[in-house]
């Protein structure tokens, strides 16, 4: 255990920039924040909970995944040395989700792989919930990480108490940028980890929501309700750290040709619908049922966790009030 | 645009997106919102879902944001002016009208009471095929509110009697004290990113930037002085669609087309290529190879949104800043430097440095747009206009205190029935639109793969019990015949149409519904019907 002091964050990421790509949390505009590169200058030491989910550093909104002229070439699969910096415990918890998918024996995904096993992380535990959408706990998480990261950072004020969970998390340890704590650190974290567990107020009732679903007790009705007011703007997928669909097409350049993936989303009709015009999931409120099933039933019957991780970003983002928290309380309901 | 301009003094939405989230009442007529502006009905969905707004939608579709409404009249085709005047008499009947907002700030009231007078529920109910006691219930529901809003689109301006139908939700809204204040309002909704700013700027055959008439010898000179010239001509120009007909009697020998398709977008299509065709020169600037731009003698090829700078201004006024987010595309150039370019070699030398320079000219040469700098939208969200200097916050909602022209006029209209309706030899009533995941003529995304996917081909919405009449089952082909042309496409069988009644896209040159569709317009904004009567076979 030791500490950084807030004012030595920036330049403790500019030393590791030499070695490595840096993400941190960084404002595009003055609504969102975004895993972007520290070469981007808008760094300013907040820590919130970004729009998009540090799944973008891993899976990105669009990617070139080969180039075909005269030859074929994979792209975007050599491993890439990143360290991202400021994720919250429940995205280091969904991309540990996410690895099991991306990374299954066989079918790996070596675009996904690549980065992954390039990108060490900086976790910054969640002294109070960062947003009033935040329910982790209630998704069966904590706003600290128990294991799962390099390193983990409590909020302590002027600066941060650094635990290390692994090798590189003992390298970066080693900078001259963190000093030896005091004998009172570890139990400021202890205390910081029982305020965090008390300050989370949001629980819509996950554990009650799965077993309405494993019961069947949610009907189409009950869907295409909800569902009239859904907009289709796949919005609530693309900010989610555990939704990794997407959609693979070629585009001509002026050297040849790309293919490319990008987000995809299982609201839109055309994602499950067959090349005979079927389609298993007709209508939007099939769609949306088939979302948070996939989320809360069937990953809780295959993993033995839900794919929510309880952060909120699909409620923040939604622009008719469907996200996760919304359909949890109106599972509840029922 | 005309209509409003007409009754208020201006053509624009009167209020603002955000102030939705308060609305008490909406009132949609004509706009598929849910499809064609779906952040715009987020706001609505979440004031009916979360705060009880009452929804009032008048679509002949039972369209998603139908569906959410507290009253929907699926009303007959071309009956807006009969189904608004409707609401109107009921409420001056019953005493719901707001007689110290008319008194005060309206003119005209006594001839739109006398014209209100002969439209009974009992005539209003027979034309619009709406019940008698929903007419009722919607006209107390929009009066009695403190706040209601409308909003429309193309669905009641694309009609020959759109300036009709405009000026007649202008007579309500009015009647009822619904303008000047938060949450109210009569709401057109600009059915592309940019058309109310390129109408702001002036694209329009009568006016100078800011609605400025070229008919004014002060106005005039004021824009001869700011462009050192001395001859500008102060005779309105012509609209599109008279400079379809001039060029088809050989008045009009050349055309430059920038970023619009009319070889697919104009109604009678066929007859739009034909001018096209038959003109001695063609230009076309655009992004793509459009099949407007397959018909041209000289094609520039212009860079896209992201290749360059500049302002996009909103359906609710508002002005908004654009960066470049990727270099200028090899052998493209920014739309401004083409201008700039063949204006110099015609000329009239124009040398601005960067779009700053232009948007700088805009403030001084457009009152309304005088305080919107790029300084200030460099660093907001946007300006809302009128914002006369650069003190000024900007407008969200219009005509206050008074309405621009003063008074507010009511303008009383009279229903006429559409130049074509079914008849035996062509017994369907064909209505076009768009579908939420293209847009237009496709242009742009037809070529994205995801949109592509989603929505890949032209269908002819229909009532089941037609399809059953014409044995038809879902996907079944179909011939649509018009007067003026024959299509062939697949049927999609839905209850959200009512019989005798069809819809269709205008997205895929391959199917192009416009090939079928009238060009009759309307004789003051000269907006074109699109709607037309068409029979159908099964092939």
């Amino acid at each position: 255990m030791k500490r950084i002091r807030k004012d030595n964050v920036y330049p403790f990421l500019k030393e590791m920039e030499e070695t490595r790509d840096v993400y941190c949390p960084q404002w595009l505009n003055d609504k969102d924040l975004l895993f972007l590169p520290l070469g981007d200058g808008k760094f300013d030491g907040y820590i919130g909970k970004t729009t998009v989910s540090a799944k973008s550093l891993l899976f990105p909104q669009t990617e070139e995944i080969i180039s075909f002229g005269k030859e074929i070439v994979k792209k975007n699969t050599d491993s890439r040395n990143t360290l991202a910096f400021g994720i919250r415990p429940c995205e280091m918890k969904a991309i540990e989700f996410t690895d099991r998918f991306m990374t299954r024996e066989g079918i790996t995904d070596p675009h996904y792989q690549s980065k992954r096993e390039g990108m060490i992380s900086v976790v910054v535990a969640c002294n109070e919930p960062p947003s009033d959408t935040c329910f982790c706990l209630d998704a069966g998480g904590k706003p600290y990480l128990d294991d799962g990261f390099d390193m983990q950072l409590f909020d302590a004020g002027d600066y941060y108490i650094a635990v290390s969970g692994s090798k590189e998390g003992d390298e970066m340890l080693s900078s001259g940028k963190f000093e030896q704590s005091d004998e009172e650190d570890g139990k400021r974290v202890e205390d910081i980890k029982k305020r965090s567990l008390e300050s989370q107020v949001r629980k819509p009732g996950m554990k009650k929501a799965i077993e309405t679903l494993k019961n069947g007790k949610a009907t189409n009705e009950f869907w295409e309700n909800l569902a009239s007011r859904c907009i289709n703007c796949g919005g609530c997928v693309y900010v989610c750290p555990t939704c990794t669909c997407f959609n693979v097409y070629d585009l001509q350049s002026s050297d040849g040709y790309s293919r490319y993936r990008s987000w995809d989303a299982c609201l839109h009709a055309g994602f499950t619908m067959e090349t005979s015009g079927h389609n298993p999931r007709p209508t939007q409120g099939s769609r949306l049922a088939r979302r948070h099933e996939h989320k809360l039933k069937f990953d809780v019957i295959n993993y033995g966790e839900s794919g929510c991780m309880g952060c909120g970003r699909c409620s923040d983002a939604c622009p008719v009030g469907l996200g996760a928290i919304e359909i949890i309380e109106e599972l509840n309901n029922l | 645009m005309a209509g409003l301009a007409a009754t208020f003094g201006s053509g624009a939405m009167t209020n603002s997106i955000g102030e939705m989230e308060d609305a008490e009442v909406f009132f949609v007529i004509g706009s598929n919102t849910t499809e064609q502006h779906p952040l715009i009905a987020s706001r609505m969905i979440r004031a009916v879902r979360e705060k009880n707004a009452k929804l009032i939608v008048a679509d002949p579709r039972d369209t998603k944001i139908a569906k959410l409404a507290t009253i929907h009249m699926s009303h007959t085709i071309g009956s807006d002016v009969a189904l608004l005047n409707g609401l109107m008499h009921i409420i001056i009947k019953e005493g719901w009208e707001a007689s110290e907002y008319i008194k005060t700030r309206t003119e005209n009231f006594e001839k739109l009471k006398e014209v209100l007078e002969r439209y009974t529920p009992e005539r209003v109910s027979e034309i619009t095929g709406i019940d008698k006691a929903v007419l009722r219930s919607a006209a107390e529901i929009y009066a009695k509110s403190k706040k209601s809003m409308i909003l429309y689109a193309m669905g009641i301006t694309q009609h020959v009697a759109g300036t009709d139908n405009v000026k007649s939700c202008a007579n309500l809204a009015m009647l009822t004290g619904h303008v000047g204040s938060p949450s109210t309002g009569v709401n057109p909704l600009r059915g592309q990113s940019n058309v109310q700013g390129a109408c702001d700027m002036g694209a329009l055959p009568n006016v100078y930037s800011g609605y400025q008439p070229v008919t004014d010898q002060r106005i005039k000179g004021l824009f001869e002085e700011a462009w050192g010239v001395n001859d500008l001509s102060d005779k309105a120009g012509l609209t599109l669609t008279d400079m379809m007909d001039a060029g088809q009697r050989g008045d009009i020998k050349a055309m430059y087309i920038m970023g619009e398709n009319p070889a697919m977008s104009d109604p009678d299509s066929k007859h739009a290529r034909k001018v096209l065709r038959n003109l001695d020169f063609l230009v076309v600037q655009d992004i793509f190879l459009t099949e407007t731009a397959k018909l041209a003698n000289v094609v520039l090829p212009a860079s896209s949104f992201a290749e360059k700078m500049g302002t996009y201004t909103n359906t609710e006024r508002r002005v908004q800043l654009s960066r470049q987010a990727i270099p200028v595309l090899d052998g493209t150039m920014p739309d401004w430097q083409i201008i700039c370019k063949v204006s110099s070699k015609a000329g009239y030398p124009m040398s601005y440095d960067s779009p700053v320079d232009i948007l700088d000219e805009i403030n001084r040469v457009t009152p309304s747009y005088r305080g919107i700098t790029f300084d200030r939208l460099n660093n907001s969200w946007g300006l809302q206009w009128p914002c006369p200097d650069e003190k000024h916050d900007g407008t969200p909602f219009l005509h206050k205190d008074k309405f621009a022209r003063g008074l507010g006029f009511f303008d009383a209209r009279e229903y006429a029935p559409p130049p074509e309706v079914p008849d035996e030899e062509f017994p369907f009533q064909l209505i076009t639109g768009r579908v939420g995941f293209q847009f237009h003529t496709g242009t742009m995304t037809r070529k994205v793969s995801i949109l592509e996917r989603e929505e890949p081909k032209a269908f002819l919405e229909m009532n089941p019990k037609d399809a059953r009449r014409l044995k038809l089952i879902n996907g079944s082909k179909v011939a649509i015949e018009s007067r003026r042309g024959e299509l062939y496409m697949p049927v999609k069988i839905t209850n959200d149409i009512p019989e005798k009644v069809v819809f269709s896209t205008f997205h895929y040159s391959d199917n192009n519904i416009n090939d079928l569709t009238i060009n009759a317009v309307d004789p003051v904004a000269k907006i074109p019907e699109f709607s037309c009567a068409v029979s159908i076979r099964r092939v």
